[in-house]
């Protein structure tokens, strides 16, 4: 194909695309949209959604009243957004594990996973488990040196999936951690910061002060090495060999008018893909930039994420 | 940054923030148009009796939102406006109570003893300007206590307090706001117990939601708008009305005493004022930073120690100036410290700073507690420059209080004239307004409604409603430092008595509700029914 076809090709399908993006924005929400954020405020989740409001109001003149429905790991705002009417007036900002891990461990689970219609993602954590450098602890080795030395070593962790997973890590390692709750959002690395808990898990909100120096990461949670801090172990070299990466996640009720779907995932993947966009600069700056997954693969994900958490509980139950 | 740098960008973030419109060329930050905004509402609703400072902060705060929207942008301009309706509300209150007897807000209720006697010799001018002169003094006095005293107490409790010393600090507050609010400890126990149980209402960290009965509605929780708007300004409501209806044929026409007297305050007679405003605005600077102790009882001892003070011909009560400047200066000087313990712990003291924390949570960004106050050097720590942003807007408030202040007061005498079977009803829908635009659900009002009759009978059985919303919004907090407290001790039950810190919380926690179970005197009752009746 000579380079003048493939250009009016290459135009021709973008012309397609652009029709088929106006005719999903044929959809308008009748009155304020309501968008249920599944952590507290001021952290990552919360920054996220609460800037994707602001993109679409300003953008689209959409009026979205973000609120925090936070707690149990994002059980909570599920749970509230489950029982929405499924119009497209009620939106979720969570995390993929909120419906793949905690409904698992429960004999009664108030939802399943596809109770939700998964709309896009918007950013990839930078999960690592993090101490003070004033500790001495230069990775998860030396904890696991110091908690072997008879030491007793308080992990915090924002989630239930965490939580087991501190629990494997520290039986794959022959030692045995105390876990706290801490709360999603930066209650992690205040912990830390406070020396309320010694390690802590953090999903990015550690960026800043890891490149400060206040910081460190003692091992990374993601299959890849963090961007904030390349040299960093990864948790799979210590006998857990899962990928605690998390995507953050807008969620609808399940059923909602394909139009109303299309227009939503049309307004979010083109202020994720514009670098000038509040959201897009934030992606970048907390996480590892904005990440645009949707319809059927990002149903596929979800899917992936759910088996990978049958494995986990599965090592945690043993 | 440096600390000078955060004061200085927190100044700047007001002054150069956004502005609302231009004249000649010049921005007129949004900000500061706010902070003037809210300070006009506040000194006329503090002027109308059945009015006050907290009802305005309630009903502007979702109309606030819905125009500011929830964007980091819109704190400013939102807590600078609750920041002036507050401090409006404080000089205002003496209006009506100088002019006719009646005190627009509770605390000042003692502005009357002197207040009303001057007016009727002829002197009301004079008074009026008194207590101006008095409260705006008192008022900065507090504010600049409260920039000084916040950010050290928020790094030391940063510093020192672990998970069972924070729960236990939270048990001290609440201890102590049940026991110096209302006539008996044991009745402000009964409100706080009530307030953690409906909070624990579909919260928790269990995945069931709990005491929901099965029920959908209770299963989200109660919502927090809704829960305390009822109980405070509904509730209020009720028993206005009910007041109404039993006084209706008691219907006495307000006389006006026409002003001859000398109505001028001279520099010399400010000077002569100044031990009285000062020493009353110490008292109701530390009265201020104890959580749940209100004006009332800060304008109540600022007036007995004036008292003692006093020596010239004219007796405390018999209107004398000294009387209303001991008064107004304690009771204003309330207003900037009682933040000291909601911007350094985000445990708020009185109803005026559960708004404040409503406001901050309600737009997100800002989340009032120790880690507002951390000064990171490396990255700029955004919730710092709201704080110190937040201090401008209150030094603004103070300086267009101490410029045009006394004329907005001496023009507001007219609304005392506004008949309550007018004012009653407005308040009413305003406040139902204003919940359903915040909660934008018929259930909340419903919720409401049951607070509404909760908050009447509250009242009847002469239960303080503070402790009953300062222990359902803490309630959250306390749950999770409990669970927090108990998991890093390794699941000892003895979690809350491990560190000598939390026991010595926890001694005073005790030791404060025996202290106030005991005798009272008249005086001290007094002040307490008035601060209970409010």
């Amino acid at each position: 194909m000579k380079f003048a076809t493939f250009k009016s090709a290459a135009a021709a399908l973008t012309m397609m695309t652009a029709a088929t993006g106006a005719q999903a924005q044929n959809w308008e929400p009748q009155g304020p949209v309501k968008m249920m954020i599944a952590f507290a405020a001021g952290g990552g989740a919360d920054t996220l959604g609460r800037l994707l409001a602001e993109e679409i109001g300003t953008r689209y003149g959409w009026e979205i009243i973000p609120e925090n429905a936070a707690g149990k790991g994002g059980l909570t705002m599920a749970v509230a957004l489950k029982g929405e009417p499924a119009d497209g007036h009620s939106i979720g900002v969570t995390v993929s594990e909120a419906t793949t891990y905690a409904i698992q461990t429960m004999p009664n689970p108030p939802y399943q996973l596809d109770d939700f219609t998964y709309l896009s993602t918007l950013a990839g954590t930078q999960m690592g488990i993090i101490a003070k450098p004033s500790r001495g602890w230069e990775t998860l080795a030396d904890v696991i040196e110091a908690a072997k030395a008879g030491e007793q070593i308080t992990v915090g962790a924002m989630s239930q999936r965490l939580a087991d997973a501190t629990y494997v890590l520290g039986k794959n390692n022959g030692v045995e951690f105390t876990t706290v709750m801490t709360g999603g959002g930066k209650a992690s690395l205040n912990a830390v910061v406070a020396d309320d808990v010694d390690i802590a898990w953090s999903a990015g909100a550690q960026t800043a002060a890891v490149k400060a120096g206040e910081i460190t990461n003692l091992a990374s949670a993601e299959v890849e090495p963090l961007l904030m801090q390349p040299d960093a172990p990864q948790v799979q070299d210590f006998n857990l060999p899962y990928d605690f990466g998390v995507k953050f996640i807008v969620v609808a009720p399940a059923g909602i008018p394909e139009e109303a779907r299309e227009t939503w995932q049309h307004h979010i993947a083109e202020i994720l893909n514009d670098p000038e966009s509040k959201l897009a600069q934030f992606t970048n700056r907390a996480f590892a930039g904005p990440v645009v997954v949707q319809g059927a693969e990002l149903e596929a994900l979800m899917q992936e994420s759910y088996d990978a958490a049958t494995g986990l509980l599965d090592a945690s139950a043993e | 940054m440096s600390p000078l740098e955060y004061v200085w960008a927190g100044v700047m973030a007001v002054i150069a923030g956004p502005a609302a419109f231009e004249i000649f060329g010049v921005g007129i930050p949004i900000t500061l148009l706010m902070v003037f905004g809210g300070f006009l509402l506040g000194v006329v609703g503090g002027a109308t009796p059945g009015l006050a400072g907290p009802f305005l902060m309630a009903v502007s705060l979702p109309i606030l939102l819905s125009i500011f929207g929830f964007t980091p942008d819109a704190l400013l301009p939102v807590l600078g406006f609750l920041v002036g309706v507050m401090k409006g509300a404080t000089v205002g209150g003496s209006v009506p109570a100088i002019l006719f007897n009646t005190p627009g807000t509770p605390d000042a209720m003692m502005t009357t003893l002197d207040g009303y006697p001057m007016a009727q010799k002829g002197q009301a001018g004079k008074a009026l300007r008194t207590a101006h002169f008095a409260s705006v003094s008192g008022d900065t006095f507090s504010d600049l206590v409260l920039f000084t005293c916040a950010p050290f107490l928020a790094i030391i409790v940063e510093a020192y307090l672990g998970f069972g010393e924070k729960a236990a600090l939270i048990i001290l507050s609440m201890a102590f706001i049940a026991a110096v609010v209302g006539v008996s400890p044991m009745k402000g126990m009964i409100a706080a117990f009530l307030g953690l149980l409906v909070a624990s209402i579909g919260t928790g960290e269990d995945f069931y939601s709990r005491l929901s009965l099965g029920t959908e509605v209770l299963a989200s929780g109660v919502p927090l708008i809704a829960a305390v708007m009822g109980v405070l300004i509904l509730g209020e409501v009720l028993v206005a009305f009910e007041n109404m209806w039993r006084e209706r044929r008691s219907q006495s026409q307000i006389k006006e005493v026409a002003q001859s007297g000398d109505n001028h305050l001279s520099w010399k007679e400010r000077k002569a004022l100044m031990p009285f405003i000062g020493i009353s605005a110490l008292v109701g600077t530390i009265i201020g930073a104890l959580p749940g102790i209100g004006s009332t009882l800060a304008a109540t001892l600022g007036y007995a120690t004036g008292e003692k003070m006093h020596k010239g011909p004219v007796k405390f009560g018999q209107g004398t100036p000294e009387g209303i400047a001991s008064t107004e200066a304690a009771n204003s000087a309330v207003s900037g410290s009682n933040l000291i313990p909601v911007l350094s712990l985000g445990i708020p003291g009185n109803v005026g700073a559960v708004f404040i924390i409503l406001a901050a949570e309600s737009i997100g960004g800002f989340n009032p507690g120790p880690t507002v106050f951390r000064f990171t050097t490396s990255e700029v720590n955004p919730e710092l420059v709201i704080a110190f942003g937040l201090f401008t807007a209150m030094m603004l408030a103070n300086i267009f209080n101490w410029v045009i202040g006394g004329r907005i007061m001496a023009a507001c005498g007219i609304m005392s004239k506004i008949p309550n079977q007018v004012l009653l009803p407005m308040v009413l829908l305003l406040t139902l307004t204003a919940i359903y635009a915040q909660e934008t659900s018929f259930v909340a009002i419903y919720f409401a409604l049951a607070f509404a009759v909760l908050g009447y009978l509250l009242r009847k059985l002469r239960i303080p409603t503070l402790p009953f919303v300062i222990a359902f919004i803490l309630a959250g907090n306390l749950e999770h430092a409990f669970r927090q407290a108990f998991a890093v001790s390794g699941g000892d039950p003895w979690f809350l008595f491990k560190s000598p810190m939390s026991l010595f919380f926890l001694a005073l926690s005790v030791a404060v509700v025996i202290f106030f179970s005991r005798p009272k005197k008249p005086a001290a009752n007094k002040a307490v029914e008035a601060e209970r009746d409010a």
